[in-house]
């Protein structure tokens, strides 16, 4: 009798609390989920802490790119509500915090969600549920390729393995006898990497003359370039995280590696880390990556889009440095999203904003100066065109672009 | 209340014959093999270098060990925490030693509060402590990040940018400075617990704390002391660790982790033992990477953990430990 | 009179889907999971004295043999549950036998170690193990599935703990903890018992990592096990004190929950403020509550020196 009436007691209370939340859920605007009369509601995951933290930079940009354009009249009249959420990179948290957003939240679409993993692991759960995974920050080849399986998916940025394949065409071009020694991270990001170079190197693979793999939770990288010095390679080439490739650096020079060319990956071209690495003893001049950002704070300094950015960031996030390029980064995927809602129309619909995502055909003011956001119906692919860089002026220098803009990355 | 007990009684201290002829022969193996390929030289030296780094911070845990029979699982995030505290010294325009001294004395101020604080009210419980000091390691972590960022920063090369070469062996100055603060470390230990009261009131109070508050000694400030102590290692490490891996909150957690091994190979209470310990660990991981092709870099935490378990499974009192006799 | 509370809970968590929301529902399923796990850890630790901060090891175990049997093999994904539990059992023996050798932080440094090696091994062997882009399973399923599913599997596990618990294996188990010798003197075996708990452990263990892994879309990856589950279990089961139901679920709770809800906390609502949160709630509710949690750590006060320190009552 006594359990009964607890239970009963139990039962009539979680009644109540249920029945309230009902009614006020079906108090609420039926239209498409995110979007109100005057807001568009969007969220994404990213790495706020942990190992992968010094990419929050990046969802910072994005929120002070869409104060900015909250200030300025917002979307179609409706101002942009960006919820961001740590999953420190890892998918076990990814889940559930997306699943906040997509059901709690009622976001609109998955903004710029960064990493592969924590990606993959929404992947099926969002175009199963029909909400837009877009411009996810990461530069695996999935985004571009399975759009058929995945239609509620785009990618941004150029991928790894088209990237890779133009430092091959460089090196087979410029420098046919090299002997190209290879460090690269041991997992799918740095084998991407790998086997866009030797696809890129076409018959000249074989100049690969030795390949070290380092795992990300090593504490140097120092054996692997020893082997690599010791195996007699001239240009060295480098697929890593920014801090390993800033150890890559600074350890070449410190045990006397002195290679005729040393190519580091665009995710680790960051001004920043290059200042890093030269301030603690390493040769950073005349170190090669591509670029497809705007290059604020020099040799673009004087576009419209520099001069943008920078207003941007000193009003709204002035904590943050124009010379991280993931902080150009954010403000160019921000700049998308808000263009693809813009082109979405005055009552964007969820396949709105997929179709707007899949005909760009834009100049973007973060890209580099001359680059175009191009996509299709079968191209899904926003950004593909990469610029060579080169850096010279030590921990005091910058990027200098060279040679032609290369289109069809991939 | 016995059933797990260790006693202890320490029935030899220190080296033995047989472990000293087992480093005496990895000494000659390292040399000669240095001698006959210049990669296995650069690498045992870059093995040495990394080694130094991994032996400092387990000479941290080795104190906290030898003063309260626990492990510091925020050792790694104290150092890291007070390696921030000299970064904010230096940006306010300390010079960069005075900056390193300073926040010695600051990290010494830190483990003695943390001891007094947290750690004293439940030390009679090993999981309590454990459990506080990762409640501990979270909490730093989350401190740090929140007052400066989890962007890459640096500070100042400590010793300078200078590379030497030695035939083909090539050296920074960064890695000979690390091997000698290391070892200058182990030897100011060494005289303070043979040569100085403080220090034998130290090792008493941890050993036999009954005995020792009997004859005066004030066991609760010495094992207080002990973790101040620990904590200036910890800085001490976490300096040394700056230049290579920048500084970043999660700088010093894959080192702990060799840390621990290195700790455990030296016996967990030798001070000696655990730089020892380093440097084989980082000498070991080096030359297995170069020379075994299973050994790929994935498998570089499980070797030194392998290496870990199966110094606890066939000499659990590593190789500079005491003898304890489990009575059971 | 036991039953009632017991009831109460059966009916409150059967009542609960009919009023929550789905989301809310896949929120439940991870207190579920961390439920199963805590329960594992607390037959190890609580019941035989045996510390382990190694238990995500055992989970990615189960969660691995989940997805591969379910991508590569096209099982039923309830069907997994069962092998992975038995796969875990196993692994937990032969964890156990070493660990007969090793107490007190000798075992936790090696639980720790194989935490932080596991996650490797899926890296290592990636054309099997599917590397950093991990596994997905070949189905995912939804919130209320995922949600019967993993409370059946808690009550499974609970009424699992309490049978072996309350007889002749449990007052073993106890005579284990409370005093080897005399365990030994009345003719329990050590080896056997201890090596028992640590399987009996890992199996809980290894179901809780298969759902995890269903919860996450049905998508492993090494990420998801990192050394962070280990601790966190460790600070479950602390919380959670002694092996009592309510203890349990207050840890799952707390270990579930606290990171969903703590960005909502005013002035610290951001990430690394949650760091604070966590890392401060966890020092204090060991530093304010020692006695409510007394029957689990007197477990662990073996040590000679530390029985001459604290009060004359525990020696």
């Amino acid at each position: 009798m006594g359990m009964n009436r607890r239970v009963l007691a139990v039962l009539a209370g979680a009644a109540i609390v249920a029945g309230i939340a009902v009614t006020a859920a079906f108090g609420a605007h039926r239209a498409t989920p995110g979007v109100s009369a005057s807001t568009i509601t969007i969220g994404g995951t990213f790495p706020l802490t942990g190992p992968a933290s010094l990419y929050k930079t990046i969802p910072a940009a994005e929120s002070a790119y869409f104060a900015y354009v909250n200030d300025h009249g917002g979307v179609n009249g409706r101002k942009i509500d960006f919820k961001v959420l740590d999953d420190g990179y890892d998918p076990s948290k990814t889940v559930p915090l997306t699943q906040q957003l997509v059901e709690q939240d009622k976001v609109f679409a998955i903004f710029g969600s960064l990493g592969t993993a924590p990606n993959l692991s929404i992947w099926s759960y969002l175009n199963t549920h029909k909400v837009p995974q877009v411009l996810v920050a990461t530069g695996d080849s999935y985004w571009g390729f399975s759009h058929k399986a995945y239609p509620w998916t785009i990618g941004y940025q150029p991928d790894y393995p088209g990237e890779a394949k133009i430092y091959g065409q460089y090196l087979d071009a410029n420098m046919p006898t090299a002997k190209i020694g290879v460090l690269y991270q041991n997992d799918a990001y740095g084998k991407n990497y790998y086997a866009g170079l030797r696809v890129g190197l076409g018959a000249k693979k074989s100049n690969i003359v030795s390949a070290q793999s380092y795992d990300a939770s090593s504490t140097s990288v120092v054996q692997q370039v020893l082997a690599l010095k010791a195996s007699g390679a001239n240009v060295f080439v480098v697929f890593a995280l920014p801090t390993q490739t800033i150890g890559a650096l600074v350890t070449a020079t410190k045990v006397g590696w002195t290679p005729n060319a040393t190519i580091i990956n665009n995710v680790s071209a960051n001004p920043v880390f290059l200042k890093i690495a030269a301030a603690n003893g390493g040769n950073v001049d005349g170190v090669l990556s591509t670029n497809y950002l705007n290059l604020v704070t020099t040799t673009d300094k004087n576009t419209a889009g520099a001069k943008l950015a920078t207003a941007i960031i000193s009003k709204y996030a002035s904590a943050l440095d124009l010379n991280d390029s993931n902080v150009v980064y954010g403000l160019g995927a921000a700049w998308t999203m808000t263009y693809a809602l813009k082109k979405a129309g005055k009552n964007p619909t969820r396949a709105g904003l997929m179709k707007a995502l899949k005909s760009l055909n834009v100049a973007d003011p973060f890209s580099y100066p001359g680059m175009k956001l191009q996509t299709s119906a079968t191209d899904n692919f926003p950004s593909e065109q990469l610029v060579f860089i080169k850096w010279g002026g030590g921990a005091a220098g910058q990027w200098a672009p060279f040679g032609k803009i290369y289109n069809h990355v991939r | 209340m016995l059933g797990l007990a260790k006693r202890k009684t320490a029935v030899s201290t220190g080296l033995s014959v047989p472990v000293l002829l087992l480093l005496l022969a990895g000494a000659i193996f390292l040399v000669i093999g240095s001698l006959s390929s210049s990669i296995f030289a650069q690498q045992t030296v870059a093995g040495l270098a990394q080694g130094a780094i991994f032996g400092s911070l387990a000479l941290a845990l080795v104190l906290i060990y030898r003063a309260t029979e626990v492990i510091n699982f925020a050792q790694g995030e104290l150092a890291m925490a007070t390696t921030y505290i000299a970064y904010q010294l230096t940006l306010w325009g300390v010079s960069y030693w005075l900056a390193f001294f300073l926040t010695l004395v600051i990290a010494f101020a830190l483990g003695v509060v943390i001891q007094v604080v947290v750690i004293r009210p439940v030390q009679h419980s090993v999981i309590a402590v454990v459990i506080i000091t990762v409640g501990l390691f979270i909490l730093i972590d989350g401190l740090v990040t929140w007052k400066w960022g989890a962007d890459l920063k640096f500070m100042p090369a400590p010793f300078g940018n200078a590379v030497y070469h030695a035939g083909s062996v090539a050296f920074s100055r960064q890695d000979l400075g690390t091997l000698i603060v290391t070892i200058f470390s182990v030897i100011l230990l060494w005289l303070l617990f043979q040569f100085t009261k403080l220090g034998l009131a130290m090792r008493a109070a941890a050993l036999r704390p009954a005995a020792a508050s009997l004859v005066g000694v004030r066991v609760n400030r010495m094992l207080a002391l002990g973790w101040g102590l620990a904590a200036v290692l910890g800085a001490v490490s976490g300096l040394m660790t700056e230049p290579t891996q920048f500084l970043q909150p999660t700088m010093m957690q894959a080192i702990l982790l060799y840390a621990f091994a290195a700790a455990v190979l030296g016996g967990l209470e030798s001070p000696a033992g655990a730089v020892i310990g380093g440097l084989f660990i980082g000498v070991f991981l080096n030359l297995i990477g170069q020379y075994i092709g299973f050994a790929t870099p994935e498998l570089r935490l499980p070797m030194a953990f392998a290496v870990l378990l199966l110094v606890l499974l066939v000499k659990p009192n590593g190789l500079f430990g005491r003898r304890q006799v489990r009575r059971v | 009179m036991k039953l009632v509370p017991i009831g109460v809970v059966v009916a409150v968590l059967v009542a609960l889907p009919f009023l929550i929301s789905g989301y809310h529902q896949g929120l439940a399923t991870y207190v579920a999971i961390y439920f199963i796990a805590i329960l594992g850890l607390n037959i190890l630790t609580g019941y035989t004295g045996q510390i382990s901060i190694g238990h995500g090891a055992f989970m990615a175990i189960g969660g691995y043999t989940t997805v591969l049997l379910s991508a590569d093999q096209h099982w039923n994904l309830l069907a997994t549950l069962p092998a992975s539990l038995g796969i875990s059992f196993v692994c937990g023996l032969i964890v156990g036998v070493p660990a007969l050798r090793l107490s007190g932080v000798y075992l936790a440094l090696a639980t720790f170690a194989l935490a932080v090696s596991v996650p490797q091994f899926p890296l290592k062997f990636s054309k099997f193990l599917g590397g950093s882009n991990g596994i997905h399973a070949a189905q995912t399923k939804s919130h209320l599935w995922l949600y019967v599913v993993g409370w059946s599997c808690s009550a499974l596990a609970f009424a699992a703990a309490w049978l072996l618990l309350r007889g002749r294996i449990g007052r073993a188990f106890r005579a284990v903890r409370d005093s080897e010798l005399a365990a030994v003197s009345s003719g329990v075996s050590l080896p056997i018992y201890k090596t028992l708990a640590f399987g009996v452990s890992a199996a809980f263990a290894g179901v809780a990592g298969s759902l995890l892994v269903l919860v996450t879309n049905g998508y492993a990856q090494p990420g998801e096990f990192g050394v962070l589950l280990s601790l966190e279990i460790l600070i479950g089961a602390a919380v959670a004190g002694l092996g009592s139901l309510w203890g349990v679920i207050v840890g799952a709770v707390f270990i579930g929950l606290l990171p969903s809800v703590a960005p909502d906390v005013p002035l610290i609502g951001s990430a690394h403020g949650q760091d604070v949160v966590f890392g401060l709630i966890v020092v204090l509710i060991m530093l304010l509550l020692p006695n409510g949690f007394a029957g689990f750590l007197r477990r662990f006060e073996p040590r000679v020196k530390t029985t001459i320190k604290s009060d004359p009552k525990t020696s």
